[in-house]
Order: structure tokens, then C-alpha cells, then sequence
């Protein structure tokens, strides 16, 4: 029985969407291969990640709560680990988030296991996972098989679509998450926010971002603008970041942050490759460019030739407009 | 401070990967090499803790003696002090749990205070390598810095986080993967290049490190193209806010992204 264990992820309670995004998608696996979907919760809120699992449809939730409050690596991949010693599930799917991406290899190590990263897709076929991951930032996906089990799988935010199945509370069972109590070694101290409110890049829905053609530091303000009228986050390409006319954290591409959101709208990007691998996986890309022939319009699905900074306040005026 | 930093050669960001059709394996002949992007601020960060308080620090990397070139320039001629190869075709297609393993025999011959990584290789995008090692050797690991302090025993480092950053205070020794922010890497000069050579380099294969090629743990089964985008409709109207208007109508009516 292919029963699939999902890392819920909580921070100071509020629960990362993926989780939802995941458990959706493993339901459809279970409901089409048999077996369950566990949510797996580590500190945080078990009555309300229960509803929420339940509602996306998890069969069960499991919560461990002592000395887990707060994420880090040491606690957290011993509670994992010996929470799949105990229940055995054949596949875990964790959210290819900060704290995914340290906690799944972390886990993997721990249980001699196979990890897999950012995958944004995902089979079950002659009895075994298949696993899609895009490589090269995306400039080309690879298909790949663990051979253990469990084996752990980082699923890339926004790869698979939340659905509320309207199921009832998952019923919870706890579990003896191990040494979690000790203290680690790497400790913690402090966590400090950039500024508040802000909409995280690689799980927005909609990302606007600003290139070479801003012309400046001052005009970013442009993309901040249209990115709050549409509650998006703002990136930016490489050469706006190594400017220095806006933190690496925002910069999008190969050597940034990869993206695959629902609108991607590229301002004043010309579209180079290294960029590409970045975005090209967004469902849909709007090119804002006054140079026609800029690569951007080969990847994207609407195109606008006209200069940005005209272009630009209208648009976010016409978004303000639209989402009152 | 014994410092050891783990790289990677990949191909450059502005390689085009040519694949019109699923196959098992990538041709990857013809593409430009050059050092991993992110291990660049290891290497960095790994020279200016040597310039700060002395040391010694070793470049060590898994792959074909054809990264030679990259070692002497992007990591000896900046300030590594010597650099070993694991160089062993029987290490071909290893994943990263098998990779993980053979730089754990390497680290294991030395003492080392730090041993540092750049978060993740632009090649294969997995990000896993240095926790794995961290764990492997029963080290504590910060992964994702963007910020580095040394105490004596212990470091402080920042790991960036969605929307923030965590502070983290761990002893020595330690693993550390290194984000863009860290540092501003250096470039080499040419009179370093050329002292470079004098350095060390030593080629190893897993017999030299009295280890079996370990197992993967993932088998890759094919590559594929990305999906074809379809064609770019043009918004066009009498002005910049007509067509400023119109692509709002389109994204909200039509995409329904909006």
C-alpha cells in the first residue's frame, strides 16, 4: 500500500500553502493506487492543521508538538525520521521551501533514503514513483526513480493545484518523535523579518518583475506598485541585482530564485537565457518591452511593445481598477 | 583554521540545452565549464577567513580531471592552497547520496574546522549535497547563509529564510551552504594564475580513498524537453494606456489571471 506521509510546514502557526498543494495531489495517487495520505505536522496547531489536511483530503494527521515549536534542522529531521521508522510510509512529500529543502535531505541522511528535489511532478507506475524535476533551472526536466522506501520528495510551491475536497477534520494520532528534544547543536537565536508583509517569491501567485530597462533604483517603485495592486511579489532580473538597485533575495533566473507562478509579468526584461530558466515554467508570461525583438516575447503568452514607464502606471491603475 | 570547500564545475548559466526529443542521457559535449556559481562565495568566504586569521584551505571536487582548469583558476590562484579530484568512472551517473559519500572520505582524512558549499549546483539543481555531508559526518549544518561571523568554537550566520532570515549560532566544526549575498567574490590575477599551477592538485579515484563506489539511491530514467510555449499574442492599441488597459481586460477576462 503506497500510503504518502506530507510535511505540513508551520511558522509561528500560520501553515504554508504547499501542504495543501501536496495532500491534494496525494490524494489523487492514493484514491487512483490505494493507500493513505498522512499529514505530518511538527509543532504548530493539530486541531487546525487537522481541518485543513482533512478538507484537502488527508486520512489522518499526525502531530508531534515537544520541542518543536520553532524549526531547525537537528529536531526536526529526528522527528521525521523516526516518525517514518515508526509508520512507514512509502513516499513523504515535503514543500520545496527554505525550510523543505534543508529538512528533506537532513531526513534523507538520517534514514539512508532517497531525496529528491523541487520536483514538480509526480507518478505512480509498475509499482513505483516517478518523480519530474526540472534541472538546468529549467531548461530541461529529468524524470527520475527513487529505489528506497519511504523515499523523500521536495515538491516545487504552486506545481500542483490545492483542491478543497470539503472532507471532514483528519482524525490525529500523535507520535514519538524521537531524540526531538534535545538540545541541537545549531541553534536558532533569532528570526528576523525583511519587511513586513512583504509576498514571498517563490510562492506568490503573481510575480512582476523589473529589468535593465527600470534605468534606475528610483523606478523599481514602478514594479513595487503594480506588484501590490495585485498582491504579487517583485523580482527582478541579475542585472538590476548586481546593480545594486534591489536585494539579491528578489533577483529571478538561474542564479536566483526559480519561479513557476500563475502570472509572471516580465517589465522591461529583455529575456536572457540565464533569466529564462527562472520564470519559463510560469503558466502564463506577459512581456512588457519596447524593444520588439527582445527574446522575452519568444516565451511569453502576451506580449506589450511600448516603453514601461508609461505603460506601467496605467497598468497598475487598469489592475486597481479591475480588483477594487 | 583548516578550512575544506566543495565545488563543482557545471556549465555556464548561458548554455542552451539542446534536447528536441526525450532521451536517457544529456549531450553534454561543447558546453563552457566553468566553477558553480554558488561555490564562488564559498571559495570567498573560505579566503577571507584564511586572510583574517590564517589557515589552510582545500578546494575538493568529484568529477573528470577536465575541471583542472577551473580549480587552478576560481579556486587556487584566489587562495585555496591546494586542491584534490576524486576522479573515478565509476562514478559516473552517481547521485547525490553517492556523491555525499565519497566527499565524506575525503573530509574524513583531515580535521577540519569548516567545510563549506555553495547552496546548490546550477546543473542539477539539488541542493542536497552539503546537508547530506553534514549529516553523514555528525556535523552540525547552517545551510542557505547569506551572512557569516567566527567566534572562537563557534559561528553566527544568517540563513535566509521567505521574507527574512534566521540567526544561527553553532559550534565548530560545521558545514555551511553559501547563497549569493554572502560575499562579492574576487576575481584572480594573472601573475596568481600563474603561481596557481605550483600549487597542489591531487587526483584521487575511491581505491585511493579505500571506499566501494557507493550506491545511488535515485535512477535517472530520461530527459526531457520542457514544453513548447505557444505564440506571443500582441496587445496593440492607439497608446501606451489604451494598450495598458486592454492587456488588464485580457489578463482578467480572457487568461483569467487576474
Amino acid at each position: 500500500m503506497p500510503n504518502i506521509a506530507v510535511f505540513i510546514e508551520q511558522r509561528d502557526g500560520a501553515f504554508k500553502k504547499v501542504a495543501w498543494q501536496m495532500i491534494s495531489q496525494a490524494r489523487k495517487l492514493a484514491d487512483a493506487n490505494g493507500g493513505e495520505v498522512w499529514g505530518v505536522l511538527l509543532g504548530g496547531d493539530a486541531a487546525a492543521a487537522a481541518a485543513l489536511a482533512g478538507k484537502h483530503g488527508a486520512h489522518r494527521l499526525f502531530a508531534a508538538a515537544d520541542g518543536l515549536e520553532r524549526y531547525d534542522s537537528e529536531r526536526y529531521g529526528t522527528a521525521l525520521a523516526a516518525f517514518c521508522r515508526a509508520q512507514n510510509p512509502d513516499l513523504v512529500l515535503i514543500g520545496a521551501t527554505a525550510m523543505g529543502r534543508d529538512l528533506g535531505p537532513t531526513a534523507a541522511a538520517k534514514l539512508g533514503c532517497a531525496c529528491v528535489s523541487d520536483a514538480i511532478g509526480l507518478k505512480f507506475e509498475g509499482g513505483a514513483w516517478e518523480v519530474r524535476r526540472p534541472v538546468f533551472a529549467g531548461k530541461c526536466f529529468v524524470d527520475v526513480v527513487p529505489k528506497t522506501a519511504p523515499a523523500i520528495v521536495a515538491i516545487r510551491p504552486n506545481a500542483f493545484m490545492a483542491a478543497d475536497g470539503g472532507g471532514a477534520a483528519a482524525p490525529l494520532a500523535s507520535f514519538d518523535a524521537g531524540q526531538a528534544q534535545a538540545a541541537p547543536k545549531a541553534v536558532v537565536r533569532e528570526i528576523v523579518s525583511a519587511d513586513g508583509g512583504r509576498v514571498e517569491l517563490t510562492e506568490a501567485d503573481i510575480v512582476v518583475s523589473g529589468g535593465r530597462g527600470i534605468k534606475g533604483p528610483e523606478n523599481y517603485a514602478l514594479i513595487e506598485d503594480l506588484a501590490a495592486a495585485l498582491n504579487a511579489a517583485a523580482g527582478a532580473s541579475r542585472a538590476v541585482v548586481d546593480a545594486g538597485w534591489v536585494d539579491y533575495s528578489h533577483q529571478v533566473g538561474q542564479t536566483g530564485k526559480t519561479v513557476g507562478p500563475n502570472l509572471y509579468i516580465a517589465c522591461g526584461i529583455s529575456g536572457a537565457i540565464q533569466h529564462l530558466a527562472g520564470m519559463s515554467s510560469s503558466k502564463c508570461i506577459v512581456a512588457i518591452n519596447k524593444d520588439a525583438a527582445a527574446p522575452i516575447f519568444k516565451v511569453a503568452d502576451y506580449g506589450l511593445v511600448g516603453d514601461l514607464f508609461e505603460v506601467l502606471p496605467e497598468l497598475t491603475k487598469a489592475v486597481r481598477g479591475i480588483r477594487g | 583554521m583548516k578550512i575544506a570547500v566543495c565545488v563543482k564545475q557545471v556549465p555556464d548559466s548561458e548554455t542552451r540545452i539542446n534536447l528536441a526529443a526525450p532521451a536517457a542521457k544529456l549531450d553534454q559535449t561543447g558546453f563552457t565549464r566553468v566553477l558553480n556559481p554558488y561555490d564562488a562565495y564559498a571559495v570567498e568566504e573560505a579566503v577571507r577567513i584564511k586572510e583574517a586569521r590564517g589557515g589552510e584551505i582545500t578546494a575538493i571536487t568529484v568529477g573528470p580531471v577536465t575541471v583542472k582548469e577551473t580549480l587552478k583558476k576560481d579556486c587556487l590562484a584566489v587562495g585555496c592552497d591546494k586542491a584534490i579530484i576524486v576522479d573515478d568512472p565509476l562514478l559516473a551517473g552517481a547521485d547525490e547520496a553517492a556523491i555525499a559519500e565519497v566527499l565524506c572520505a575525503v573530509l574524513k582524512r583531515e580535521a577540519y574546522d569548516l567545510i563549506l558549499f555553495g547552496i546548490k549546483a546550477i546543473d542539477d539543481d539539488s541542493g542536497q549535497i552539503g546537508i547530506l555531508v553534514a549529516e553523514k559526518l555528525g556535523l552540525p549544518h547552517v545551510s542557505t547563509i547569506t551572512k557569516l561571523e567566527l567566534g572562537e568554537g563557534s559561528l553566527t550566520a544568517h540563513r535566509e529564510i521567505e521574507g527574512g532570515r534566521e540567526i544561527v549560532d553553532c559550534p565548530l566544526p560545521a558545514v555551511l551552504t553559501c547563497q549569493k549575498g554572502l560575499n562579492e567574490p574576487r576575481l584572480p590575477s594573472l601573475p596568481n594564475i600563474m603561481k596557481a599551477g605550483m600549487k597542489p592538485m591531487q587526483i584521487v579515484t575511491c581505491a585511493d580513498l579505500g571506499v566501494a563506489p557507493p550506491a545511488s539511491l535515485v535512477e535517472i530514467r530520461q530527459y526531457s524537453p520542457p514544453p513548447a510555449r505557444g505564440a506571443c499574442r500582441l496587445i496593440t492599441a492607439d497608446d501606451a494606456a489604451a494598450a495598458a488597459r486592454e492587456l488588464a481586460r485580457v489578463l482578467n477576462e480572457e487568461a483569467k489571471v487576474i
